[in-house]
């Protein structure tokens, strides 16, 4: 199996992106990217589009987009793990270099949310588990389904809403300093706390907007990526995991038990653990979930982020930064973008290249961390200088 | 601050499935009599709730009904004020998922509570109920 780097990041500006249709929404990343690389297009033997998709008028996105940017010819599939569509693309986009099959490939995630009204995306988002036992006669909400883990949580552990606010204050200070983010304004713990409720305890404010945009990622094997650039950032491990669609079989609501065999498995192939890990971003859709993720990546122990969000453990200067991009509560979740836009993140943390954002790196290893659904897909990335 | 042009698609969508129950019409059969059945496995003993006619742990399609107890605890639960589309004019509403005594869990509407009474542990039975158009499904109502 070949190494496998990324040698070209690219992203668009998240937020309400009324401007631009999916094509020309995707092009703004991949260009970017495809120009980091410097490769030359026609030497890209593989194309995997992260979109979640049916929010928008396009069937087949993997050929709208790939035309749009003069990729047609290429491989090309649309792959669909919910919210972690992204981490899903970069994987398949990574197996097609591993397996020798191609020398470079591309993973773009990109998603538009807002050319359906705001009421449709919450019925098209919360029919995303088992749609005839928990969505026809209940009508569940993704707020909801993350809600009823928060309820556990705090029962469980004494985690309380004013902790979750702290994920979401968190958020925006970053968010502030991302250019590319949807909300680029610091937010009052007292604003967070006092939000409009959306599924108890679940309030505005815990909640990720619902957004366009995307991003771009080249990857190459090891002997094109040392050509093509002196600051490659290795794919080093890579774990992902499921878990069932009704959240009623599930065994607990303390933690997503996809998340921690995903991370289980990227820690192994990457030879690294948690205290290894200079920055990660952790998908945070709900301020609950950054929680949980701390406990389930092995951050902290079970039952401990609250301490940790509390001690400013997971800010610059702190064990470990977590989602100094925003995440998804301040630079927008627009769903397939997102694992993708994870990753362009790290690998900019990674060169250095994260400006009044970079988090102190010592042991140049970062961790992206991909839910999608309500912990129904798992993707753990661990990326690395070396 | 306003909108740049957009085509206002003319072209529109509407989508209603018709899902096959086939497999589990005892078990809607069952809730409009006020029972609670499931399926278990005839080859291995599993017992899967919801219902489903191939056993998940084993693969055999050799399963049976059996009746479940109503009684039931609170594990968590949700109150819902933004509803989807489809639910407009239901909310708000409370989405709870409970444990029968057997360790299976349900997920439903728990109705018949004041929202600061709901608490996981709290002690509830499962009732069947009919929608307006004749469908059966179940909530959750106190013990």
């Amino acid at each position: 199996m070949s190494r496998v780097a990324i040698v070209g990041i690219g992203h668009s500006r998240f937020g309400r992106r009324t401007d631009v249709n999916l094509g020309e929404l995707a092009f703004e990343s991949i260009k970017q990217a495809i120009d980091d690389a410097g490769v030359d297009k026609k030497d890209i033997g593989n194309v995997v589009v992260g979109s979640a998709g049916i929010w928008y008028e396009e069937s087949l996105p993997a050929v709208v987009v790939d035309e749009y940017a003069g990729l047609s010819g290429a491989g090309t599939m649309r792959v669909e793990a919910a919210c972690a569509s992204g981490s899903a693309a970069v994987k398949a986009a990574y197996n097609s270099i591993a397996s020798g099959e191609t020398d470079v490939a591309m993973a773009v995630g990109v998603e538009k949310m807002t050319e359906v009204d705001t009421s449709t995306s919450v019925e098209l988002i919360g029919r995303a588990g088992s749609y005839t036992w928990e969505f026809e006669n209940y009508g569940m909400t993704f707020p909801a389904y993350y809600a009823m883990y928060a309820v556990s949580h705090m029962n469980r552990f004494g985690t309380t809403e004013e902790d979750l606010s702290r994920v979401s204050v968190k958020a925006h200070h970053y968010g502030a300093l991302n250019p590319l983010a949807q909300f680029q304004k610091e937010i009052s713990l007292e604003k967070a706390l006092g939000s409009q409720v959306v599924s108890w305890p679940l309030k505005l404010y815990d909640a990720c907007p619902l957004s366009d945009g995307s991003a771009s990622v080249v990857l190459a094997s090891e002997e094109t990526a040392k050509k093509l650039t002196d600051t490659p950032i290795w794919i080093k491990g890579v774990g992902y995991s499921s878990d069932t669609a009704n959240l009623s079989r599930r065994d607990d609501y303390v933690g997503l038990r996809a998340a921690v065999t995903a991370a289980k498995k990227a820690y192994a192939m990457a030879g690294v653990g948690p205290g290894d890990i200079d920055v990660a971003t952790a998908h945070d859709c709900f301020t609950i979930a950054e929680l949980m993720a701390y406990e389930d990546l092995g951050f902290c122990k079970k039952g401990e982020a609250a301490k940790m969000i509390r001690d400013g453990q997971t800010e610059i200067g702190g064990k470990i930064p977590v989602n100094l991009d925003g995440g998804l509560k301040a630079k927008g979740h627009p769903i397939g973008a997102t694992g993708v836009s994870m990753a362009v993140e790290i690998t900019k943390q990674l060169r250095g290249e994260a400006g009044r954002r970079q988090a102190p790196i010592k042991n140049g290893v970062g961790l992206v961390h991909n839910i999608g659904g309500t912990g129904h897909y798992a993707y753990v990335t661990v990326l690395s200088r070396d | 601050m306003s909108e740049p042009p957009q085509l206002h698609s003319r072209r529109t969508l509407n989508l209603r499935f018709d899902i096959p129950i086939s497999k589990t019409k005892e078990f809607w059969d069952a809730l409009k009599r006020g029972k609670l059945v499931t399926t278990k496995c005839s080859k291995c003993g599993n017992i899967t709730f919801p219902p489903q006619a191939d056993c998940p742990r084993c693969m055999s399609s050799e399963t049976e009904w059996v009746e479940l107890g109503t009684e039931a605890t609170l594990v968590t639960f949700t109150h819902v004020r933004v509803t989807p589309a489809s639910f407009e004019g239901k909310g708000p509403y409370t989405i709870a998922i409970a444990e029968l005594k057997d360790g299976l869990k349900v997920l439903a509407w728990l109705e018949g509570v004041d929202a600061e009474k709901a608490k996981p542990g709290l002690k509830v039975r499962v009732e069947a109920r009919a929608s307006g158009d004749g469908n059966p499904y179940y909530v959750f109502v106190p013990a």
